[in-house]
């Protein structure tokens, strides 16, 4: 095991957020911003930002770690670019009163289309469609649950007509 | 011009190994114990906000490093490896020590394979473009 295997991960949270040189075996260098190091192997992802916005990510393999040196200590705004990096969307955050409007407008559209369609669980939060399909907030086509796939296709693009309409 | 596509190659079984059920390969081997890496790496005694402060370093490094795995599926990757050998692939996925990826139509200069299984003590780095 390297030197650098060994190190603990407070050591390797270290080089977090910063930008590294990082010297491997048969003499190979690579440069970027840390992403992160893996404990399990310390693999290090380095993070290189590019001008037509795309990302090159290069992860040399723990075991092959000759050198890292630290070359920039970098900012908060690389840090946020980082930490939004590889993370799904988050959701928007809705108030209670536009949920509710979002809820009852996709209640009226599904009953429109003769959809049977109850509200339950506690608060009344979730739409249940005829029995087999549940949609919570924010009632979009990724908040449905059903163990039916034809029914979810079709309501999914329901709801996805719907939500066209409205913007 | 175009090269080519190179055409597929089956793949060669390597012959069973001394104790007669494995295929070369024995993870309780001496061999594999000196060369595989030691999963978990700590600071061992320390008092308990210490401990805390490690572990939570190492799950923030740990889930970083997994969400970077996910977001790799699917994407070609290049692999640069030992002896100046470079291979690209499709990654499918990597076991949970990070010993192995498993990848498909993995390109090396003999041919393509449908399906691989890379050694990742065989690898020095990999990239890939989002």
């Amino acid at each position: 095991m390297s030197e650098w295997q060994r190190k603990s991960p407070l050591e390797w949270q270290t080089y977090v957020n910063k930008e590294v040189k990082v010297t491997a075996a048969e003499k190979h260098e690579y440069k970027g911003w840390v992403l992160t190091i893996d404990p399990v192997s310390a693999n290090v992802v380095l993070v290189k930002l590019m001008e037509d916005g795309k990302v090159c990510v290069s992860v040399i393999l723990g075991h092959a770690v000759q050198k890292v040196e630290i070359v920039n200590e970098g900012d908060d705004e690389m840090k946020e670019q980082l930490v939004h990096l590889f993370m799904p969307e988050e959701s928007k955050a809705y108030g209670h009163e536009e949920l509710e409007k979002r809820k009852s407008s996709l209640k009226t559209w599904l009953e429109t289309n003769h959809i049977p369609v109850t509200e339950q669980g506690e608060s009344q939060r979730t739409l249940c469609v005829a029995g087999v399909l549940t949609i919570d907030p924010p009632y979009g086509p990724e908040d449905c649950s059903s163990s039916n796939e034809i029914i979810l296709s079709r309501v999914q693009s329901l709801i996805q007509g719907h939500l066209a309409t409205q913007l | 011009f175009q090269t080519p596509t190179p055409p597929s190659v089956s793949v060669i079984r390597l012959p069973r190994g001394p104790d007669g059920t494995s295929r070369g390969f024995d993870p309780n081997s001496p061999r594999y114990q000196a060369l595989s890496p030691i999963s978990i790496s700590t600071m061992g005694c320390g008092n308990e906000a210490d401990l805390e402060r490690e572990q939570q370093a190492r799950v923030a490094l740990r889930e970083r490093y997994l969400r970077s795995l996910f977001a790799m599926v699917g994407h070609t990757i290049h692999f640069t490896m030992y002896e100046r050998v470079n291979v690209s692939a499709f990654f499918d996925a990597s076991d949970i020590d990070i010993l192995n990826f498993q990848v498909s139509d993995l390109q090396t200069p003999l041919g393509v394979h449908r399906e691989a299984l890379l050694r990742c003590s065989d690898i020095i780095s990999y990239t890939f473009e989002l």
